[in-house]
């Protein structure tokens, strides 16, 4: 009997270590290999705190939390600067460094022998030292470490964390703080992780560094990988059948010693077998907000919100804007001016500095030299979410959707000022952000309407053809409700019909008064809806005036036109 | 400042043992953008093929060294078409295949275990000459390691400059989707550079077996201090792989100066961080 409720408290300890895992590389896709460490830190915190200044319960696992969040925000730092294998390398080098400080700690961690003596969980008179008594409580903190997760995993800051997951730029780009979403997703896996640790020196009554090593992030990351990456049910179930699989082992005869290698040698083998044959896991990632059924009567807004037209005066001014790469100039004293119910659009051959000065303008690159007045303020150098968030949005040539998201998640992410995108208001203000999101899922869908892929919101963007994608970049864009929107060929590789129907809209973006700016090789489209045009070489702005005139220009048809 | 003379030849000659470890990973990294943790498994599996073909089959050592670096050369392919091809093949991204490489790693770790069981393995007899070099003292061992990075890291850069194959496996590096372009069987490639690679880490494998013992442990070290040599040096750089490794080496020789040994393996990660921090790209990595 006991031993089933061993079985039923590990359980629960690897549910909140693999829900809080997902969070970081299944909805952050922060691939950070430390995740026994954030463990180690509570198991160590309750261990410490109880022998050595006798705290009661709960106050070491809540030291315990606020000591592993607070590193996790700290790991987050060279997570804002690498990605990918740099990110792993980094974050296994502190995984092996925290079991090295485990192990050397002398009195403090007990070394190599650990910590015995680990009072039992109480409170008061009340102990609960036999498995049975420790179940009920280590399931109820299950439950709530699960519904934290769950909570922010399934707010709109969740969606959020998806996004950045799918494509850091596009989420800037989208007004998303992408330092602030991963300290609080480092600093919520790092804190949930420890309270794992805490129950399991209340439960085990000892901790010792051998249970923390790298070999036990693993053994999470195998639960989280096995039960679903971005779905946590699947890593319940993950975590539940990784504890229960290799304990069908002891039906088996084997010597102990083998058991315990043939224990890793399976979960190891399941995790290649799940990754090649169901990548998904057994649970895979549902959409997890703004589920419409399509064909539903949505109340409708126009998906683009009207200005009256303001006077002529410019919103952006770009002056002298200079920009090198490694001594390559690829925009050199380039002075630009966007104005309100105008299309402009920049011109010039491949390499000639278009898309170095979009990336100056919103913020994606610093310039060397010039400055960026945005409404009369000067915003040189300011972060790209900032921008956005000033009212200047842009899109990329390379569209960057979020890939595994829907048609409509990928407008929802990109809507301006949305509660569910701090923290605090995702657990203390939740009626705010459901009516928040209903009016949301109307404005994206009106967004979506006025594009023409309100039929295909709930599809998944990496489904869409070409052409719709395209459209969905430019839903997206919209959807920022920036007044300034910077396109960056939004138009290239369209069909002659689509681009047809295409061309008004962004002639009506205009007449609506906003200032829309739009990089652009097709003739036929600067034609149709330029209003000016400057026309870019080597960095330098060789002409600037509307259409007909550049085109009249007997240099530029030489060079450029043909 | 004879203790540290000493501590820096120490140093150099881990050095060169991280840098024959970092130069075999970093190629098959560098080609075929496999993350391969499995390196560290097979690299300690080689050690024990030698132990076994050397006590149990009563081989001479030059042929257990042999053996261990054909098997090495088999093993190293054989994981890349079973498990690394497929996914590349599917187009999964890195990641995938890098949480594929630690589940392989698990694996052949654990298998070790069972196959040759938890304790460490030694072949008892082999005895190698003391040199004294004014204060400084190393043995036979220490002068193969230094030996081997200096003939196998040189022969496989001729190799890589001067042969036709050995270009296009550096085509491949450079631009795997060119080098397809151009016609280089980039499966062929793959798979050569996975045997090369593998079977160049039997060579340290053996000399740490010699030096201490055969555990089924020591593979995860080899294989991070190797991951930690290129990026340190620069992913794509196989001379970055000699550099960082080296410098590996000697940060953690010369460290022993001020810090207790227990702390020594910190060292390493205290390099890491400042060139990640300093110099994200490596040291003869090329900014992209």
């Amino acid at each position: 009997m006991d031993y089933i409720l061993y079985i039923l408290i590990m359980m629960s300890l690897y549910a909140i270590l693999a829900t809080s895992f997902n969070l970081l590389i299944g909805y952050g896709g922060l691939f950070a290999l430390s995740h026994a460490a954030f463990y180690a830190f509570g198991a160590y915190a309750t261990a410490i705190l109880t022998t050595q200044l006798g705290w009661p319960f709960p106050l070491p696992m809540i030291a315990g939390i606020a000591f592993s969040a607070g590193v996790g925000a700290l790991v987050a730092l060279p997570a804002l600067r690498v990605s990918g294998v740099y990110l792993v390398i980094v974050t296994l080098a502190l995984q092996i460094i925290v079991v090295q400080v485990l192990n050397n700690g002398g009195t403090l961690t007990g070394g190599t022998d650990g910590i015995t003596g680990v009072p039992a969980l109480g409170i008061g008179s009340l102990v609960l030292d036999s498995p049975g008594a420790f179940l009920p409580v280590a399931a109820a903190f299950a439950a709530v470490c699960f519904w934290v997760a769950y909570r922010l995993a399934h707010s709109p800051f969740g969606r959020s964390l998806r996004a950045m997951r799918e494509n850091e730029s596009a989420a800037q780009a989208a007004g998303k703080n992408l330092v602030y979403m991963k300290l609080v997703v480092f600093a919520f896996a790092a804190g949930l992780a420890a309270v794992a640790g805490s129950l399991f020196a209340h439960y085990f009554q000892y901790v010792g560094p051998q249970s923390f090593t790298i070999e036990e992030t693993i053994y999470i990351l195998a639960m989280v990988i096995i039960g679903g990456t971005g779905n946590l049910w699947g890593s319940v179930a993950g975590a539940f059948l990784l504890v229960i699989l290799p304990e069908l082992l002891n039906f088996l005869a084997l010597p102990s010693e083998v058991a315990d290698k043939a224990r890793l040698l399976i979960y190891g083998l399941l995790l290649i077998v799940i990754l090649r044959f169901r990548p998904q896991g057994l649970f895979g990632e549902k959409a997890s907000t703004g589920h419409v059924l399509a064909g539903e009567d949505q109340a409708v807004e126009p998906g683009v919100t009207l200005a009256t037209l303001q006077d002529d005066a410019a919103t952006v001014v770009g002056r002298a804007l200079h920009k090198s790469f490694g001594g390559v100039v690829a925009v050199a004293d380039f002075d630009i001016e966007l104005h309100s119910g105008r299309v402009t659009g920049l011109i010039g051959p491949n390499g000639a500095g278009k898309t170095t000065a979009f990336n100056m303008l919103t913020g994606f690159l610093k310039p060397d030299r010039g400055t960026i007045e945005f409404n009369g303020r000067d915003v040189t150098g300011l972060k790209p979410h900032r921008i956005v968030h000033e009212g200047m949005a842009r899109s990329f040539q390379d569209l960057r959707l979020f890939r595994r998201m829907t048609v409509l998640e990928n407008v929802l992410v990109s809507l301006p000022r949305q509660s569910g995108d701090r923290v605090w208001a995702v657990y203390l203000r939740p009626g705010l952000i459901r009516r928040e999101e209903r009016d949301n899922i109307a404005r994206a869908m009106g967004v979506l309407q006025f594009v023409g892929l309100a039929d295909k919101a709930n599809e998944l963007a990496e489904d869409l053809s070409y052409a719709e994608e395209k459209l969905l970049v430019i839903a997206r864009l919209l959807a920022t409700g920036a007044e300034v929107l910077l396109f960056d060929e939004p138009l290239s590789g369209l069909d002659p019909n689509t681009l047809q129907a295409l061309l008004p809209t962004i002639r009506k973006l205009a007449e609506h008064g906003k200032t829309v700016c739009i990089i652009e090789h097709n003739l036929d489209v600067i034609k149709g809806v330029c209003d000016v045009v400057f026309f870019l070489d080597e960095g330098h702005a060789m002409a600037v005036g509307t259409p007909e005139e550049l085109m009249s220009d007997p240099e530029l048809a030489a060079r450029y036109f043909k | 400042m004879d203790l540290l003379l000493q501590l820096l030849v120490n140093g150099f000659i881990n050095g060169c043992h991280y840098a024959l470890l970092g130069v075999g990973f970093g190629l098959i990294f560098a080609t075929t953008q496999v993350v391969h943790f499995a390196y560290g498994p097979i690299y300690a599996l080689t050690a024990y093929i030698a132990w076994y073909t050397a006590t149990a089959l009563g081989a001479p050592l030059w042929l257990a060294v042999l053996i261990a670096a054909a098997a090495a050369a088999v093993i190293g392919p054989v994981t890349y078409l079973g498990v690394y091809r497929p996914f590349q093949r599917r187009q999964s991204s890195d990641l995938v295949i890098l949480i594929a490489s630690l589940g392989l790693l698990i694996v052949i770790e654990n298998l070790i275990g069972i196959l040759f069981g938890a304790g460490s393995r030694v072949i008892e007899g082999v005895n190698f000459s003391v040199f004294l070099w004014g204060p400084v003292v190393f043995t036979g061992v220490h002068v193969w390691q230094v030996a081997s990075l200096a003939v196998i890291g040189g022969a496989l850069f001729l190799f890589l400059r001067y042969t036709r194959f050995g270009k296009a496996i550096l085509a491949m590096t450079d631009n795997p989707e060119m080098a397809r372009i151009v016609g280089i069987d980039t499966r062929r490639v793959s798979i050569a550079v996975f045997a090369i690679g593998s079977a160049v880490a039997a060579a340290p494998a053996v000399l740490v077996l010699l030096k201490d013992s055969a555990t089924p442990h020591m593979g995860f070290h080899a294989v991070f201090m190797a991951f930690v040599a290129v990026v340190i040096g620069g992913i794509g750089s196989l001379r970055g792989a000699v550099l960082g490794g080296m410098l590996l080496g000697l940060a953690e020789g010369v460290g022993l100066w001020g810090i207790p040994t227990e702390w020594q393996s910190s060292i390493a990660f205290i390099v890491l961080f400042v060139v990640i921090l300093l110099r994200p790209q490596g040291l003869l990595g090329q900014r992209t």
